[in-house]
């Protein structure tokens, strides 16, 4: 009796030792799948929310200038990026040598946070002043523009767009597009407009959609007749066949520009260095343009731009000091 | 003997069950509420204080409860409707009942806009718009077309199991008219499994996140995981992002409040081992009218929530750019050449593996906690793997990664872990459901016929139960593929998933290419589950019993 | 016909066809049900009897013919009346008791369906608990009950609707005697004036013999016989009817002399005369079925105990003969071995393939 249950034991255990293993393994096999191209040489990785069509060329750019060098990417919307950067900081520590944001408020934020900062390339200097700190420089610029669906009488300045005309303006979220707090924290500042802009444009029946792309989409279809969004998003829609117009509205279209910034870990990193200046270089500008956005450095052709299209910008550091109050004040206008 | 290593094995799986649902569930989340704790530094109050947020709390629970009131009744209509063998081509409603499914949320609700919104397509072709559609009642219309399947498929293992046709033919031949019978018998009968549909759907609703912000926040419509998604946007400052991390901890506040009860009170009786042979209705129709409309309510229903809306998504994918009409002389197929490329592969090979690997494993996971809840010791497990799927992804994955980041970060096996600690109860409820019908006295003649616990438990309750493992296996695998948020955030190099290909494209912002990859990814999930499903319908027929979707005959034991 | 005197049975069933697709489960069977009477469903399972059942109850819609109960028709292919507007109660196979009702309430359940007021339904299904000796039992649900228990319960239910015909779906036990006692008062005394009939189904030959007063049997959903249950058990239509009714053997012998109730076999060498209720043809080789009880032991014919059976009251005996194997039942224990050799004497024959003396409506 004793003698059969022994061995009815051994049985159940040698098939539960075989079960162990398949799960084992099964991990290993997933896991190594994941560690697969780590290699030992030179290798960085960037955390980015910029777009893959101008990111990858840069790197595929970089990495066959460097031939040894190794850049990893991590790209997401802005959203889960300070996700991953907030679990990574609570696990350890950033992952990341270079961060490239998609504004500088974010890029601030991190900086407060001593994650990155305290670097710029040497060849910043060339680029405007307004497009950088002493902790990173702004190597992409997006600009809010103003865009209507064709037939409609196009906006010639912001102000023009709370007419009854327009109506139900497509307006982006502050609260989720960096882009649009951009714009919300210029027109906050500026005395011709303040708040009062956006209660006109509610008054007159302006919907808030998420994202700049669906302010695109939905001038594209007709919802709404104008909209404001940004520009590359807007020409790419254009060129695509979209029937929509696009205008540098007076005083101008806001320029917010995108950081890319040293992580503070990482300041021994010549290569994390050399990307960074790479990118804020000459060359470096040519490739984020022909990706489709717009380069900081001056003399650098970009995507479409009219002659002397009007450029306003906001006071960042302004902004991000009253950055809750602002969209506390905003909410009050848009509801939600 | 028997007895003893039945305890044995039961006290080692509940030892390695419970050290997953630890590993998975506990740890992760009491590290979010550790970090809450810890860096809110007083200022939690605030959180909770926040402007906006008791609005959306509201907004949540409201939506929740209104979108669980109508769908539950609504897939229970559908699979009562569906017992009559009246209906013109039932087998195939059956299906056609449970395909909502297959299309991703994200998907659904962006096509739902693309149909019916203004300049949607309604309007272009029709000129009827729902401009109602993009805001409450259209998050609300779009998550009860989500989550009918759910409710329908609950309900119609209900009625297998529960409402054997004779109770209520006894019911008939009481006296009492069909209207009375089904108040007085069928419905009592079901309501176990239609309270545990209602428990998932209310949960599921509070977790969904890409239908409220895609129709919702157009309008000002905001829910708890939007002010999540919100507060991570602007997440750079250390505040907003504890507060996400506080506003998730409330959704699972909320979730432990209607859950524990509700398992509590209902895990017990819905264990009623009664098992059932059903022959369809328990009383036939014949002559009225009744199937025929049945059968056009069920068309309309699936036309409207589901072939119209997809139908927008293939124009959109169809056409070159926003804007443009969507004619056959405009059709080109340059958005999928956009989207299919050598990365979209890869990604998509990646995708479809971890799905089958992260699926079979929930299946062995869902058979484990299932079996151990039938005893007091292990009763809880059913409650605590419930607690991560109301998490929203982003939040989930921020907890897995400020758990085990340190050491997996960015690797495949950190998404893996993130898979099966969200879809953990999406694989034990099905499957704890079709254990009801586990035959005992079986199990029990294997034993006397001298096979151990594993080898009963693999030739006589696998192949009844098979079709119920499939069905949760393909839910996972389906759900899986959709995920797009906890992958997108957790990948690294070489572990990109067809998540991070979708975003980017969503991310250009143009409505084609994303559409195009929509059509893309249904296409993806339909091809293989079909023969899935032929395969599942093959089991159930040959061995009479019953999978999680679209039951018929039980097997009959007694 | 049925002995009801007052003409009108209590069911008539006219050319019943009921398809399952391109199944005909229960195929243009005729049947009556008088008042007062119990017709027993005798048929192996898939026989059709639940499906006739079904249809006479409601369930399940014709495909051809009519069901009239009580000179009134409640099923034609066109039109067929739900369950709840026929005037029939149903005992179920595993007795279908509702697992959220107690028995007081389940009993209870008809009563309130005609109106009955919640207090006097109550009082009435107690009552009806009592009388089936389960009065103890009332606040109970179905899981504590022993299916014995549930049987009475269930059977209270059926008596609580008051039908004038009650349909048994093949009850799983047997009914016990003091059940049956109930049920069959019940059926001439709730219903005086007209009294109530039963169709009872099951594949348990001595349990329909010894309740119904008229077995049907079915196969293939065919009405293969329609008698007395000593009609059908000593004249049996075909092979298939007589192993369905009990245990027989057949034996085959020349029948040289026949006359109206006896004839002349040959067995081995010699001339034995057998009583029979039909005129059995002269031929060479006649197939005859016989009964258990129809030979004993001892006599003239020469035999060899082939095995035997104590079953308590009696023994059954397979005695290996010149014209076959013949079972013959003796009473108390048996007093041979197998193997022995022993006589035997043949009483009573019944030839196969010859039409029984009664037709398909029967006489009581």
């Amino acid at each position: 009796m004793l003698r059969v249950m022994s061995a009815f034991r051994g049985r159940v255990a040698r098939r539960r030792r075989a079960l162990y293993g398949v799960v084992v393994a099964l991990l290993l096999v997933v896991s190594g799948c994941g560690n697969g191209s780590s290699s030992a040489g030179d290798a960085i990785t960037l955390y980015t929310c910029v777009n893959d069509e101008t990111v990858q060329p840069v790197i595929a750019q970089f990495e066959s200038d460097h031939p040894d060098a190794d850049v990893k990417l991590f790209r997401a919307p802005t959203g889960d990026l300070n996700a991953r950067i907030a679990g990574d900081q609570r696990a350890g520590g950033l992952k990341a040598d270079v961060v490239w944001a998609c504004d500088p408020l974010t890029m601030q934020g991190y900086v407060d946070q001593g994650l990155v900062g305290g670097w710029v390339p040497a060849g910043a200097a060339s680029i405007p002043e307004r497009f950088r700190t002493a902790d990173y420089v702004g190597v992409a610029v997006l600009y809010m523009v103003a865009i209507y669906h064709d037939g409609v009488q196009p906006p010639a300045s912001w102000s023009d767009l709370t007419e009854a005309t327009y109506g139900p303006v497509a307006v982006p979220d502050p609260n989720v597009a960096a882009s649009a707090l951009g714009a919300l924290g210029y027109f906050d500042q500026t005395s011709e407009f303040g708040l009062d802009f956006y209660r006109k444009l509610k008054d007159q029946g302006a919907t808030q959609l998420s994202t700049p792309d669906e302010v695109v989409s939905a001038v594209a279809q007709g919802t709404s007749p104008a909209g404001v969004t940004i520009a590359n998003s807007a020409y790419a829609s254009k060129d695509a066949g979209s029937p929509i117009g696009i205008v540098w509205p007076e005083p101008g279209a806001v320029a917010i520009y995108g950081p890319i910034a040293l992580a503070q870990d990482s300041a021994d990193s010549s290569l994390a260095k050399d990307f960074i200046s790479y990118v804020a270089s000459e060359p470096g500008q040519q490739v984020v343009a022909k990706g489709g956005s717009y380069p900081t450095l001056s003399g650098v052709a970009g995507p479409e731009i009219p002659a002397d299209a009007p450029i306003v910008f906001p006071d960042w550091s302004a902004l991000a000091a009253e950055k809750d109050s602002l969209l506390g004040r905003y909410q009050q206008i848009f509801g939600g | 003997m028997a007895a003893r290593s039945t305890s044995l094995g039961f006290r080692a799986g509940l030892i390695v069950v419970s050290a997953a649902v630890a590993l998975l569930v506990v740890v992760p989340v009491s590290r979010l509420g550790y970090v809450v704790w810890t860096e809110s530094a007083g200022g939690l109050g605030q959180v909770w204080s926040r402007p906006g947020l008791a609005r959306a709390v509201v907004n949540t629970v409201v939506l929740a409860a209104g979108v669980t009131v109508v769908a539950v009744p609504l897939g229970a209509l559908a699979a009562l409707a569906l017992r009559r063998s009246d209906v013109p081509g039932r087998a195939w409603w059956r299906v056609a009942m449970v395909l909502p499914v297959l299309v991703p949320q994200f998907v659904l609700g962006y096509s739902w806009t693309q149909a019916y919104a203004r300049a949607g397509f309604t309007d272009t072709v029709l000129g009827v718009p729902w401009p109602a559609v993009q805001g409450p009642w259209g998050v609300w219309a779009v998550l009860v077309v989500n989550t009918v399947p759910l409710a329908y498929v609950f309900a119609a293992v209900g009625l297998a199991v529960r409402a054997e046709p004779d109770l209520e033919r006894a019911a008939r031949a009481s006296g009492a008219t069909g209207l009375t019978a089904l108040r007085s018998v069928t419905l009592p009968l079901l309501r176990p499994s239609i309270a545990a549909a209602s428990v998932l759907s209310f949960v599921l609703t509070l977790e969904s996140f890409a239908i409220p912000q895609v129709m919702g926040t157009p309008s000002g419509f905001t829910t708890v995981t939007t002010l999540i998604y919100r507060d991570l946007s602007l997440g750079s400052d250390p505040a907003s992002f504890v507060e996400a991390l506080a506003l998730a901890l409330l959704l699972v506040l909320l979730t432990i409040i209607v859950v524990i009860p509700a398992d509590l009170v209902l895990g017990p009786r819905l264990r009623v081992s009664r098992v059932a042979v059903t022959e369809g209705a328990p009383v036939e129709q014949r002559g009225g009218r009744a199937g025929g409309w049945i059968a056009a309510a069920l068309s309309s229903y699936l036309f409207l929530g589901v072939v119209l809306p997809v139908l927008a998504l293939v124009a959109a994918a169809l056409t070159p750019a926003v804007g443009v009409s969507p004619r056959p002389d405009h059709w080109t197929l340059d958005n999928f050449r956009l989207v299919l490329t050598a990365r979209t592969f890869d990604a998509l090979g990646r995708s479809a593996g971890l799905a089958l690997v992260a699926a079979t494993a929930l299946t062995v996971l869902g058979v484990a906690v299932a079996v151990l809840e039938r005893r007091r010791s292990g009763r809880i497990l059913g409650t605590l793997v419930t607690l991560t799927l109301v998490l929203p992804g982003s939040t989930l994955a921020v907890a897995l990664l400020i758990t085990y980041g340190r050491w997996i970060g960015g690797t495949l096996t950190l998404i893996l872990l993130a898979y099966l600690a969200k879809l953990w109860a999406f694989a034990h409820r099905p499957i704890s459901g079709a254990l009801d019908r586990l035959p005992l006295g079986e199990l029990q003649s294997a034993r006397a016929s001298g096979a151990g616990p594993l080898t009963a438990a693999r030739t006589v309750a696998l192949r009844p139960l098979a079709p119920a493992l499939l069905g949760a296996w393909l839910i996972c695998v389906v759900t899986a593929l959709h995920e797009v948020t906890m992958s997108s955030l957790l990948y690294g190099p070489g572990s990109d998933t067809f998540a991070v290909i979708v975003l980017n494209s969503q991310e250009l912002g143009r409505i084609g290419p994303t559409a195009a990859l929509s059509v893309l990814l249904t296409l993806f999930l339909v091809v293989p589950a079909l023969p899935v499903w032929l395969l599942i319908r093959r089991l159930r027929t040959s061995t009479g019993a019953t999978g999680p979707a679209a039951p018929r005959g039980v097997a009959d034991v007694r | 016909m049925s002995a009801d005197a007052n003409g009108v049975p209590v069911l008539e069933i006219r050319d019943l066809t009921v398809r399952y697709g391109d199944v005909e489960a229960v195929d243009a069977v005729g049947l009556n049900v008088g008042a007062g009477e119990v017709v027993a469903l005798l048929g192996p399972s898939g026989s059709g009897k639940s499906t006739l059942l079904h249809a006479v109850a409601g369930f399940r819609p014709p495909s051809r013919g009519e069901i009239w109960l009580q000179g009134r028709r409640v099923a034609s292919p066109e039109k067929s009346e739900p369950p709840e507007r026929r005037d029939v109660a149903v005992v179920f196979q595993s007795y279908a008791l509702w697992p959220h009702l107690s028995a007081l309430d389940t009993v209870a359940y008809p009563i309130r369906r005609r109106g009955g007021r919640r207090r006097a339904a109550r009082e009435q299904a107690a009552e009806l608990l009592g009388r089936l000796g389960i009065g103890d039992l009332a606040d109970r649900r179905p899981v504590e009950l022993s299916g014995g228990e549930q049987q009475r319960v269930g059977l209270a239910r059926a008596l609580a609707r008051g039908a004038s015909l009650y349909l048994f779906d093949e009850p799983t036990a047997h009914l016990d005697t003091h059940v049956r006692g109930v049920f069959l008062d019940e059926l001439v005394s709730r219903r005086e004036a007209t009294g109530a009939g039963g169709l009872y189904a099951t594949h348990d030959a001595e349990e329909a013999l010894g309740l119904a007063d008229r077995v049907a049997l079915l196969n293939s959903g065919r009405l293969v016989q329609l008698g007395t249950p000593e009609q059908v058990y000593a004249e049996p239509v075909d092979l298939w009817a007589a192993l369905l009714t009990g245990p027989a053997s057949l034996v085959r012998a020349p029948v040289s002399a026949s006359a109206d109730d006896l004839c002349t076999l040959a067995v081995g060498g010699r001339s034995v005369v057998v009583g029979t209720t039909v005129a059995v043809p002269v031929a060479e080789r006649a197939e005859l079925l016989v009964r258990p009880g129809w030979a004993r032991l001892g006599g003239d014919l020469p035999g060899r105990l082939r095995s035997t059976r104590f079953r308590g009251e009696h023994t059954d005996l397979l005695v290996e003969t010149e014209v076959g194997e013949v079972l013959i039942r003796q009473p108390g224990p048996p007093r041979h071995a197998a193997g022995q050799r022993v006589s035997w004497t043949l009483s009573r024959v019944w030839p196969l393939a010859v039409s029984a003396s009664g037709d398909s409506s029967g006489t009581r």
